[in-house]
């Protein structure tokens, strides 16, 4: 099989396990609306001055969101002995990252996209239409760096004692440079700073990614094969 | 102990304890000027210990990340051992730079803490290497151990200079004074020459220390197979 097909082979997969049961994007998605009602509580007042904390807001959302996902797309493979099969099915080692990570990817981002408009709107937030293509593409750009880090992190944690426990700790110090990067994009765009100042973040997110797309491709093969 | 790590530690020391003599007896003092009055800056002394403390900690987690890859690519079991060590003197000097730091910023600064590049960087570098250590101790399978514990030595060497330099996008400014730039050591003669007492005499102290948990890692592991082969006998 083609190195293309093996790894949509495995995106597949996880699509149809998720079509099926449904429970992993409607858990995230109402995980993240829930989120915003929590710091909506939480802040109240300073909410009035959001163009300028937005940005985060959103971001520590999408994080924990994320860890969430990340675990379940691999609590299944563990628990049902998939990870095994996968092994053992004629598919390069290394693809198996790719997939698994496109997987990740195509979850995180769909969930985003229903989750952004939510947060606009519950936070009276209002973008240009060209704002907001850029909007998504720094929300896209990172979480390409999110499910690099986070598909190698979340198979190690699924595989010590303490499980889904072991995430966070493992993940959120490692992804705080693409944090610093999305939060200054984001909040750049929403307060309507000069765009040099964005894409000097994006470029940033960019760089982030391909470092940690090439080392997690890279060690991937050592996490899975005892 | 062996002879080796105690000269090592034995020459450290006496760099050190060379090295705060310099410091405080040789090295002019720091002077501010405010409203023409000359005020002794007593506290940039921790400069000759704080620096070096965090030069050294950035060479052994560097090492932990370059023996944890040695290791994935040979599988030798010394490798991991070397990673190990390293992560953990690494760790330790780590430790005393946030000590130093925090102590440093209270009294030039006059705050605890300031979310400041380099400050974040270690605070980051902190917490990220104490995963490590819970990472380690939550793998029960000793080649899972081995491995897990490689792979994320290197994540975590690999991730240090991007926090710093996403720490330098924008809201966080600068105020870390830097000494150690492209164009050379703004410092000369006499404090110069104490901080590369103080410089070399924590590398060669810290290498010791290294080279004794090195020892006692294998030694343990000694004990483990004998063990094992009692057991089996």
């Amino acid at each position: 099989m083609a190195a293309g097909k093996q790894v949509f082979a495995i995106v597949k997969k996880d699509v149809l396990a998720e079509l099926r049961t449904k429970e992993m994007v409607i858990a995230m998605l109402l995980f993240v609306i829930l989120a915003m009602v929590v710091f909506s509580q939480a802040f109240g007042v300073i909410l009035n001055d959001l163009d300028r904390v937005g940005g985060g807001l959103l971001w520590v959302a999408f994080l924990f969101m994320s860890m969430l996902g990340l675990n379940r797309s691999f609590v299944h493979e563990k628990d049902e002995g998939c990870l095994e099969g996968l092994l053992m099915s004629p598919i390069d080692r290394p693809l198996i990252f790719f997939g698994k990570m496109l997987g990740n990817l195509l979850f995180l981002s769909i969930v985003e996209l229903f989750a952004v408009p939510i947060f606009f709107v519950l936070f009276r937030l209002e973008l240009g239409a060209s704002m907001a293509g850029i909007f998504l593409a720094t929300i896209f750009l990172s979480n390409v760096g999110i499910a690099s880090v986070g598909t190698l992190l979340s198979t190690i944690s699924i595989n010590t004692k303490t499980r889904d426990l072991m995430l966070p700790i493992l993940f959120l110090p490692v992804i705080i440079p693409l944090l610093i990067a999305a939060v200054s994009a984001t909040g750049g765009i929403m307060s309507g700073e000069e765009l040099t100042e964005v894409y000097r973040s994006m470029r940033f997110i960019a760089v982030y990614d391909i470092i940690f797309l090439l080392v997690a491709y890279a060690l991937y093969d050592y996490v899975i094969s005892e | 102990m062996k002879k080796s790590s105690l000269i090592l530690a034995s020459a450290g020391a006496l760099l050190l304890m060379a090295g705060v003599y310099l410091a405080f007896f040789v090295a002019p003092d720091a002077v501010v000027r405010i409203d023409d009055r000359e005020l002794v800056r007593y506290s940039q002394k921790i400069f000759y210990f704080h620096v070096p403390v965090a030069e050294t900690s950035f060479v052994f987690l560097l090492l932990g990340g370059l023996f944890g890859a040695m290791y994935l690519g040979t599988r030798k079991r010394s490798y991991e051992q070397m990673s190990y060590a390293a992560v953990e003197v690494g760790f330790i000097f780590v430790l005393l730079v946030m000590i130093t730091g925090v102590l440093w910023t209270r009294a030039d600064w006059g705050v605890w803490w300031e979310w400041e590049p380099r400050l974040t960087t270690f605070l980051v570098l902190t917490l990220m290497y104490s995963g490590y250590f819970v990472l380690r101790s939550s793998v029960q399978e000793e080649s899972a151990k081995a491995r897990f514990g490689a792979i994320f030595s290197i994540i975590a060497a690999v991730n240090v200079p991007l926090t710093f330099v996403a720490g330098r996008l924008d809201s966080l400014k600068p105020v870390h004074p830097t000494v150690f730039t492209l164009q050379g050591a703004s410092m000369e003669g006499p404090m110069l020459a104490a901080f590369l007492v103080s410089m070399f005499g924590m590398l060669l102290f810290a290498t010791s220390l290294y080279i004794m948990r090195l020892d006692l890692l294998r030694a343990r592991e000694d004990i483990e197979y004998l063990k094992e082969e009692l057991e089996v006998g």
